[in-house]
């Protein structure tokens, strides 16, 4: 059904392709970089922007930063970006967010591949490792802090990570990687660009890393608990000039992986997942503007060893379209429709679904008032609709489908006003309103009945659940200090969240047993919180061989649980778990063939859930050094040896397994 | 204290002085650089080799030196993009009979309507690093470079000559 939905997406792009006039190409962000000697987003607002003039705060990591970093994953190159917090709960599972609220399985970060959710709809969450992307063939991360889902939809509330890999039609990227290092670290990638006659250029990626899992020194986990952190993946991206103009892409991939989770809670258990995805993306310049129609797929199959093993498939289908045009010359408006569809086994009986459609309308408009002085408006509306079919437990409270029948409504805006009174100073003045929305399991994916004593209590989903709401309110100034090529940047933000959603205790009831039904226990809408920060960049050159860039970001939350709502119990006591700060400090050298680079990572104190003890337990602050030397041969061999955690055998990063010192070598080839 | 710091002054000074004349050639290769690029963005521009045409004023030695500056940075070829551009010196006053060139670099100080009017005859896109000419309409594009890449395009000159740009980078310049 859901390859018929898809079939019949494609065929419409084909069809609305054919209607249209040729004249469109997609952005040749690396052509579009070169002329205005500075990295290109559309990000922000759909259209495409110099990332100094983006009305968002956001930072762009460059495929050069990717690569010198030494880093060998997304959340490890995250971790250097000002005011991103990362858990490392194990040598393969990290959870990232922006500004605080990090938790396990943080629900608050949207991620994309070229625009395309990279974000798993099922438990809300990001599994770094199943984003089927070698690091050799992105081109740039663009990581916006704070709510977009004006743009993006549900879920970019904290902020959005779009990951932007090389186009194979403009950017011909052929790299072979293979690294190799302590902790049984290997890794290996090809990166390959090729054309299919003159109007088809295609890049096929493939890549696989393992290595050992971090040590337990405590009770818990278990040594037998523990299983070491594999992925594989492998993506086609083909780039098809159809006409003199009209483009259509076409994006495959797929990914395998394993990792040590603590999805549970505080304990540890292995999640195998599989993930698919097909998307074509059909892009047209008309007298109506640029309309660009796409539809994608992504398809997860995940196995948690919880509850005796849980298996969950969760597919979901977006179909969307949007125009972008000029209006006069100063008037820039995108209007975009979006249709998505999103469907859970329920799990562990797996004889019922849990689903939704999302049907969205959105629009943006971009005025440049004057040279100085711009404004940018953004709204988006999603009417989310629910659905259960199939049967219940036995006696399950909530155990009536009529209850899904329900419609969420939520409104996201962005609005920014930019003023550049001199060439070297911006000031920016933006608000934000962000929706997460439950997510899948929240909804019912989960019934599991537990035996307590003589009777039984079940977990189950919750329909009633609202969405949750986040504001943001910034102001951000950056000044370049050109004859000392230096660069600052301040930021004062404040967020108020509503309606934050909670996990389960099973320490209090959700649902009183009755005559008819089981006791139970389900998410609930249990406190808001606010946060309140401040954050400094700085970059620069003290030579034109070596760099430096330092940033710091302190933050300081307030929840305010509901009446009966204990937040510890429920994983959301953000008051404890957000560290009131984090930064880092940084270097980049270059002298003919040698490269280096350093990144001293700092976190503040701060609390959280204790893998044996289950109570909140202090995790002292800590700095962890990462660095990289390189050397790159005349033939376009590049020799690196990098490491991560240099400071310590083994350093406490969060309250359960410890952080290990890793050294790595590496060798690549590109042609 | 007093004395080391009018000796700062004076070195400082002076290092500028011996700097000027490379910032000089260093912002006319900027400048062309940024123009050839941006010629890549037009719908149906020029592929491959492309003659840019230098307009100058001989009578005034500012334009001649950004020619010289410009003619310099081309060198042999000077390759922007997917374009490589070649140059080819010519006086403002015989723009109406120029022949061979797909595109005009108008240096600062020349007679910008008179430039502008001969460049629409012959349907040639002019681009001058002066913001005086495409503020004027005698260019269809305005280009610098400092402190950062800035593009301004003058729809109706463009139109005038029949120059349309990419979906993108017309949302990423300025228009008039």
């Amino acid at each position: 059904m859901n390859k018929t939905h898809l079939l019949t997406g494609v065929a419409a792009s084909f069809a609305l392709m054919a209607a249209m006039p040729a004249a469109a190409q997609s952005i040749d962000y690396g052509s579009l970089q070169e002329l205005f000697g500075e990295a290109v987003t559309t990000s922000a607002t759909g259209s495409p922007q110099r990332s100094t003039e983006a009305p968002a705060d956001m930072q762009i990591i460059s495929a050069d930063e990717i690569r010198r970093s030494g880093e060998t994953s997304l959340p490890g190159i995250l971790q250097r970006v000002a005011g991103i917090d990362v858990l490392n709960h194990s040598a393969g599972q990290s959870d990232v967010n922006v500004r605080g609220y990090d938790q396990v399985s943080s629900p608050r970060l949207l991620v994309l591949v070229n625009g395309r959710q990279v974000y798993l709809d099922h438990y809300g969450v990001t599994i770094w490792a199943t984003i089927p992307v070698q690091l050799d063939e992105i081109r740039q991360i663009e990581v916006v802090k704070g709510p977009n889902s004006a743009l993006f939809g549900f879920n970019a509330v904290s902020g959005v990570v779009n990951i932007i890999t090389y186009n194979p039609k403009f950017d011909p990227t052929n790299v072979v990687t293979a690294r190799g290092g302590t902790l049984g670290a290997k890794s290996g990638s090809l990166v390959s660009t090729f054309k299919l006659g003159q109007a088809v250029s295609a890049r096929l990626t493939v890549g696989g890393s393992s290595q050992d899992e971090w040590a337990s020194t405590r009770a818990q986990p278990t040594k037998d608990q523990l299983h070491d952190p594999r992925s594989a993946s492998a993506n086609l991206d083909v780039v098809a000039q159809l006409a003199e103009k009209t483009e259509l892409r076409m994006e495959g991939s797929w990914s395998n992986i394993q990792e040590d989770s603590r999805a549970a809670g505080a304990s540890y258990s292995v999640v195998k997942m599989i993930t698919n995805s097909e998307k074509a993306t059909v892009t047209s310049d008309t007298q109506l503007g640029s309309i660009q129609a796409q539809v994608y797929q992504n398809q997860l199959t995940a196995k948690y060893s919880i509850a005796g093993g849980i298996f969950w498939k969760n597919t979901i289908t977006v179909a969307s379209l949007q125009d972008l045009f000029k209006v006069g010359t100063a008037h820039t408006f995108r209007l975009g429709g979006e249709y998505r569809h999103n469907t859970l086994n329920v799990a562990p009986v797996n004889k019922a679904d849990v689903s939704y459609d999302v049907a969205a309308l959105s629009g943006m408009w971009n005025w440049q008032v004057n040279d100085k002085l711009t404004t940018t408006a953004a709204m988006r509306v999603d009417k989310m609709s629910l659905d259960r079919s199939g049967p219940f437990l036995p006696r399950a409270p909530n155990g009536n489908n009529a209850l899904w029948n329900r419609d969420i409504t939520a409104t996201s805006a962005n609005a920014t006003v930019a003023w550049r009174p001199t060439s070297a100073d911006t000031f920016r003045l933006s608000y934000a309103r962000g929706v997460q929305a439950p997510s899948l399991i929240e909804l019912g994916g989960l019934e599991l009945p537990i035996a307590a004593g003589p009777i039984t209590l079940d977990i189950v989903g919750n329909p009633k659940l609202r969405p949750s709401i986040v504001t943001n309110y910034e102001l951000a100034y950056d000044h370049d200090f050109a004859p000392i090529k230096a660069k600052l940047g301040v930021r004062l933000f404040n967020q108020d969240w509503k309606d934050i959603k909670t996990g389960i205790s099973t320490g209090s009831l959700d649902f009183y047993p009755s005559a008819t039904t089981n006791g139970g226990f389900t998410q609930i809408n249990g406190l808001d919180s606010k946060l309140k920060g401040a954050e400094v960049t700085a970059t620069g050159r003290f030579t034109p061989e070596l760099g430096w860039r330092a940033d710091y970001t302190a933050t300081s939350v307030k929840d305010s649980p509901f009446a009966g709502i204990n937040t510890f119990a429920r994983g959301v006591a953000f008051q404890q778990t957000t560290p009131k700060a984090r930064g880092n400090i940084g270097m980049d050298w270059e002298h003919g063939a040698w490269e280096a680079d350093a990144n001293l990572h700092y976190v503040g104190d701060y609390k959280f859930q204790d893998v044996v003890t289950s109570a909140l337990t202090p995790v002292k602050a800590y700095a962890s050094l990462s660095a990289r030397l390189g050397y790159k041969t005349a033939n376009g061999i590049t020799l690196a040896v990098a490491g991560q955690n240099l400071l310590s055998d083994r350093q406490n990063q969060t309250s359960g397994l410890a952080a290990e010192r890793r050294v790595l070598l590496s060798v690549s080839k590109a042609w | 204290m007093h004395t080391q710091f009018k000796t700062s002054l004076t070195a400082l000074a002076a290092a500028l002085a011996l700097a000027a004349p490379g910032i000089g050639h260093a912002d006319a290769a900027k400048d062309l650089g940024v123009a050839g690029r941006a010629l890549t963005f037009l719908e149906n521009g020029p592929t491959g080799k492309a003659t840019l045409g230098v307009v100058f004023d001989p009578s005034k030695p500012a334009s001649v030196a950004e020619k010289n500056a410009v003619m310099a940075a081309i060198g042999a070829g000077y390759a922007a993009g997917s374009l490589t551009l070649v140059g080819k010196p010519i006086e403002a006053g015989d723009v109406a009979g120029a022949s061979g060139v797909q595109a005009l670099f108008v240096t600062g100080g020349v007679n910008y309507a008179a430039v502008g009017a001969a460049a629409k005859a012959k349907k040639l896109i002019a681009i001058g690093s002066d913001p005086a000419c495409v503020r004027s309409g005698g260019c269809a594009m305005g280009v610098s470079t400092d402190p950062k890449v800035d593009i301004t395009v003058n729809r109706a000159t463009a139109a005038a000559v029949g120059a349309s740009f990419k979906a993108a980078f017309r949302m990423m310049i300025n228009e008039i």
